[in-house]
């Protein structure tokens, strides 16, 4: 007896749901609700996981598996696997798919029944991207991600929307086909050597490529990687995508999408060309630090509230590269529960401009001021995000930052003592968007403060801000062992001498 | 015992937790007793704690992080150093509380005031008890954040919001050192509590010790406003009164220096860091008694006065004795946060006037009570015998003195110097506000002082005057209550052990410097305006002017950092980011059609076309794949 495909239910449920929502598509009101209901179902399947007995299954290290086969003849399997790893990004997947439905019950009057399909079906397409163990099918999931993000930009995005949508489509592909050939390259590789041809990954985990060739496929896979994360300087598409996509859609995209690139760089290049990715790591740890504080820089020179935020994102992911150059059980425990933080607090804070924007139909910060006055619940929200984004301790995004940089620190202390510098950096932008919009002179006298809609939204999302950040464990133990696993799997990589410059 | 120390952490969350959910509901009477309510309950507890003999217990509220081999955990740790400044703490706390109850009550906002002072003090008895260094550090930032939000709680003029932000941007850049502090500390003794680092510090290598040394002085000088970092101080005053009096006098600027006795047996492991808490101690001592000879506004004088005597805390540490800057930090607290609320009770009485110049003698006719307290803070702050500062400064005075090596010695000379500035900024403060007539004439009248706002201010008053009689020197026969009761705190050295007749040198020598400032200010400040000196303030010169603008140093960070900050902002947005990377990137996918124009002759070549083409490629590609 075949056991019940949970995980699959897990991936194909939003988008099943997606297409009864689309029978709805002259009843919006009737859509929305439904589409609702779904993502609401996908959390309890979520939910149900941890419900599970979960216990290591055999050696594999997986907590759940399902593997059939697909295509026999080039060795195409059809394989999910689920650790502690991305059951969090799974739960943060499900969360974030409710908020991004509640954030655009207002916003969205066009095209609902389509807008809600998009939304499940990108939801589908990131569960899969995390759930997959094999690289085929990985890929798959990988491109039909941009699929329903360009719609979401280019159809319900503001001005500018076209021009974002396709300069977030290009680079994405431009890495993804990239990627797609360096795959096909490794596939054939570990057939030559072995005969066997497959796409599983802990297969072809065991090719080993001449090391130039090695190097080579390394970096098309981080290339592609890097775009995704994105990597300074290959971040030119995310502002104009944030500033442009509706609200949903940069909950999406910062909360999801971005977790993706940085989530296969964990899972899967670094593990395949464990030689290679070594080598690079130096180039990942400039970078990362170099990120943070171009972006810090950037960011506060911003004018319009979105594009901070987006901008913040860069940095706060440059934070989780820097995790991976060290890669050590602290930097990596700290990596992923960070992707989970920095899901929380930047679709909070996306969400909050987007409420503004709702009201005021403006995002530009000089528009702004006194919001105390007039919204002092949104302004207490508001306040407490945004401490949690620049790493106040007792909130979420502290424990994971204080994690990474203590292992950086631990492997490397002059790094560790610049990325510790670079929380400065961070704090100038954060006060400075605070500041100017909830004090001063009040600029809006009659706006009402938020609904109960919102309410909910932002206190659900308070409340685990608030919880990581006092009692963060459960999800470190969860974390404990498959981050163990992808150390032993790959060799520790203490960093080349204490310099900064890459190996010879 | 261990209820007593959970009952006293956790009251002042619980009452912010209410002031958060209901205080804007609930009846505003109910919302002020509240406040006033947890902060009595710490304050019992604290007494508690201070009396029940067994001290040294440490609990474990619970497990916070832990992966690998890094963990930390929430955990206090209550010796007699710990439960002294617990009490300290609650017990300024609470009156402050109080005549904040009367200080807010035309301000429909008091919700949110309430909730961030009853926050901060939980987050300040974290910093005071936490055993376990992450969790000191919650404590740290938490009081960090709760400063920033009431310097800035009259949000609706900018200058406060800068104010604030400002004071949050300076700590934090001292905050760094201590979170690599924390780094170091989790490499090098593979543990964060504060008592095993203790009990190994022995063991650490010179290079770690002076390492970590600097770092802690570098978290401390954030904190406790010293040299470089303490511009964020005298803006600080933007804040209402009673915030003042407690966060930036009593509790948090002391934060550093506890920071620093807390983990003392480190830091004496090196020391060149001694050396270096001594010499900035001194010259923030002396640097900010200057800068408060000159200053108008009377809560400024104030400020600089805490940064100064801040100053002395730091020096005491340099000079290895423990007791004597505990002593000074306690003292301090009940004259600071006592002259901080009897001049809000005479900015209150005239309307928000905060200009000595346009102070004088009416001010005393019309409030009698401030007038006495203040008295007795004046003669506390101006080290005048026997109030207590007198006691407190004097312990740090002779054992600078009695500190081997030449650096100390000119140390000393230094220090001394400024206790007489500091008897002559204080009684020119005091003269100024209380007596004669006002330099510049004052449109404003007086109005009466709420009794609440009076009556706060005479236990204070009495602190000021007699907490000297906790630790009186043998030359008084005292027998030093303090240092017997500290002195199980690691590295503490209760007895200075000084000869009678050095102590009587230093003894007398101070006093007679006391009394000194003391003619000295009247006679240039005083009623008569003997020397002419009171009316000179009010007419500004260069000399005063830069003194009074704290020796420029703000004008240093703006030129030096803040203005080529924002230009590198904007430099990076403009130039890089956009037209470089992204006009640049924009190019090279031009060329494509072009590329493609000229080998094929495709005559399209409009992008969008060829995109979409892609595009419709791509998805039938997938779909392809999909069925």
């Amino acid at each position: 007896m075949i056991p019940f495909p949970l995980l699959s239910f897990i991936i194909f449920w939003p988008l099943a749901g997606g297409l009864f929502v689309l029978a709805f598509w002259r009843y919006p009101k009737a859509a929305r609700r439904i589409a609702l209901a779904v993502a609401l179902v996908e959390v309890i399947l979520v939910a149900s996981l941890f419900s599970l007995d979960l216990h290591l299954n055999g050696t594999d290290g997986w907590l759940l598996r399902e593997d059939f086969s697909w295509i026999p003849q080039y060795g195409v399997r059809y394989s999910l696997g689920l650790d502690g790893i991305n059951l969090t990004l799974v739960s943060l997947s499900a969360l974030l798919g409710v908020m991004s439905i509640l954030a655009s019950w207002k916003q969205i009057s066009e095209r609902v029944a389509v807008f809600h399909v998009m939304l499940l079906f990108s939801q589908t397409a990131v569960m899969g991207v995390f759930l997959a163990t094999d690289l085929f099918l990985f890929y798959l999931f990988w491109e039909m991600q941009l699929l329903p993000m360009l719609f979401l930009i280019g159809i319900w995005g503001h001005e500018k929307r076209i021009y974002a949508a396709l300069k977030f489509f290009l680079f994405n592909i431009a890495g993804g086909l990239l990627m797609l050939a360096a795959l096909i390259g490794i596939y054939l590789v570990h057939g030559r050597q072995t005969g066997d041809y497959t796409f599983a990954l802990s297969h072809l985990m065991q090719a080993k490529p001449a090391p130039m060739l090695e190097m080579w496929l390394y970096s098309a896979f981080l290339l592609a990687f890097a775009i995704k994360i994105p990597i300074f300087p290959l971040h030119g598409w995310l502002p104009d995508a944030h500033t442009e996509a509706p609200t949903a859609g940069s909950i999406i995209l910062a909360g999801l999408l971005l977790k993706t690139g940085a989530y296969a760089l964990l899972r899967i290049a670094i593990p395949l060309f464990p030689v290679a990715s070594h080598r690079f790591m130096p180039l990942l740890l400039i970078l990362g630090l170099v990120g943070i504080v171009y972006a810090s820089l950037v960011a506060l020179g911003q004018k319009d509230m979105k594009r901070l935020v987006a901008y913040s994102s860069i940095g706060h992911m440059g934070l989780i590269v820097l995790a991976l150059a060290v890669w050590d059980s602290l930097t990596l425990s700290g990596a992923v529960l960070q992707m989970v933080n920095h899901g929380l607090t930047t679709a909070a804070l996306f969400m909050m401009v987007g409420m503004l924007d709702e009201r005021f139909h403006t995002r530009t910060l000089a528009d702004f001021g006194g919001l105390w006055k007039s919204m002092p619940r949104f302004s207490a929200f508001f306040l407490l995000f945004a401490m949690a984004s620049l790493g106040l301790p007792g909130l979420n995004n502290f424990v994971s930052e204080f994690l990474i940089l203590v292992g950086v620190f631990r492997a490397h202390p002059l790094v560790g003592s610049l990325a510790f510098c670079s929380i400065v950096f961070t704090l100038i932008y954060v006060l400075k968007l605070v500041q100017d919009t909830l004090a001063g002179p009040i600029k809006h006298q009659h706006c009402r403060d938020i609904s109960p809609r919102e309410l909910a939204i932002l206190l659900t999302l308070s409340l685990l801000v608030i919880g990581i950040g006092l009692c963060p464990q459960p999800i470190l133990t969860l974390l404990q062992d498959p981050v163990q696993r992808l150390i032993d799997q790959t060799g520790a990589m203490p960093l080349p001498g204490t310099n900064l410059m890459p190996a010879k | 015992m261990k209820t007593a120390l959970i009952t006293l952490l956790i009251a002042p969350l619980l009452g912010a937790l209410y002031q958060i959910v209901f205080g804007n509901r609930s009846p505003r009477r109910l919302a002020e007793v509240v406040s006033c309510a947890v902060i009595l309950v710490s304050f019992v507890m604290a007494t508690v704690a201070f009396f029940l003999p067994g001290q040294q217990e440490t609990i474990v509220l619970g497990h916070w992080i832990t992966v690998d081999t890094f963990s930390a955990t929430m955990d206090i740790h209550c010796d007699s150093l710990a439960a002294i400044m617990a009490l300290m703490v609650t017990f300024v706390s609470l009156l402050i509380t109080i005549y904040s109850v009367s200080y807010m009550s035309h301000d429909h906002d008091y919700a949110r005031y309430f909730a961030y002072l009853n926050l901060f003090v939980f987050f300040m008895l974290v910093i005071v008890l936490a055993d376990n260094l992450l969790f000191l550090f919650l404590g740290w930032e938490g009081v960090g954040f709760c400063s920033y939000a009431l310097i800035g709680f009259r949000y609706e003029a900018l200058a406060n919001a800068r104010a604030g932000r400002k004071a949050f941007l300076l700590t934090r850049i001292g905050d760094i050192g201590l979170g690599i502090a924390i780094s170091l500390f989790f490499v090098t003794c593979h543990t964060l509590s504060i008592t095993a680092i203790n009990a190994q510090a022995t063991s650490l290598s010179a290079g770690a010790a002076m390492t970590l040394g600097f770092l802690l002085l570098w978290s401390a000088t954030g904190k406790s406003a010293q040299l470089p970092l303490l511009v964020w101080l005298p803006d600080a005053m933007a804040g209402p009164t009673p915030v003042s009096a407690l966060i930036h006098a009593a509790t948090m600027v002391t934060a550093g220096v506890y920071l620093l006795i807390r983990l003392f047996p480190v830091i004496s492991q090196a020391p060149e860091v001694l050396l270096a808490i001594a010499s900035v101690g001194t010259a923030t001592a002396l640097f900010a008694a200057c800068a408060a000879m000159v200053q108008r506004d009377i809560k400024r004088v104030l400020a600089y006065s805490t940064i100064s005597q801040v100053g002395y805390m730091f020096l005491a540490i340099g000079v290895g004795d423990i007791i004597g800057s505990m002593f000074h930090l306690l003292t301090h607290a009940f004259f600071k946060s006592l002259l901080f609320l009897s001049a809000g009770a005479v900015i209150h009485a005239l309307h928000d006037e905060r200009d000595i110049t346009k102070m004088g003698e009416s001010v005393r006719r019309h409030l009698p009570a401030v007038f006495i307290v203040f008295l007795a803070g004046s003669l506390a702050l101006g080290g005048v015998p026997p109030a207590a500062g007198f006691f407190s400064k004097g312990r740090i005075l002779l054992a600078t003195l009695q500190h081997g090596g030449m650096a100390y010695k000119a140390i000393w000379v230094c220090a001394t110097f400024t206790a007489l500035l500091t008897t002559l900024y204080t009684f020119r403060l005091f003269f100024m506000v209380f007596t004669g007539k006002p330099a510049v004439p004052r449109k404003s009248g007086i109005r009466a002082v709420p009794q609440l706002m009076e009556w706060v201010l005479w236990p204070l008053a009495l602190f000021a005057l007699f907490a000297g009689f906790l630790n009186l020197p043998h030359l008084q026969a005292g027998g030093g209550w303090l240092a017997g009761y500290l002195a199980g705190t690691p590295g503490a050295v209760a007895d200075l052990h000084a000869t009678p007749s050095l102590e009587w040198a230093v003894e007398n020598g101070d006093s007679l410097l006391a009394l000194g400032g003391l003619i000295l200010a009247y006679f240039l400040y005083g009623p008569k305006n003997i020397l002419g000196w009171r009316t000179l303030d009010a007419s500004a010169r260069k000399a005063t002017t830069w003194l009074f603008s704290g020796f420029g140093l703000d004008r240093l960070y703006e030129i030096f950092w803040v203005t080529p900050y924002e230009k590198i902002s904007q430099f990076l947005w403009h130039t890089v980011d956009e037209t470089f990377l992204d006009q640049g990137l924009l190019r090279v996918t031009n060329l494509f059609p072009l590329l493609a124009n000229t080998l094929q002759g495709f005559s399209s070549g409009i992008l969008s076309t060829s995109i979409k083409m892609l595009l419709f490629g791509f998805a039938a590609f997938l779909i392809f794949l999909a069925v």
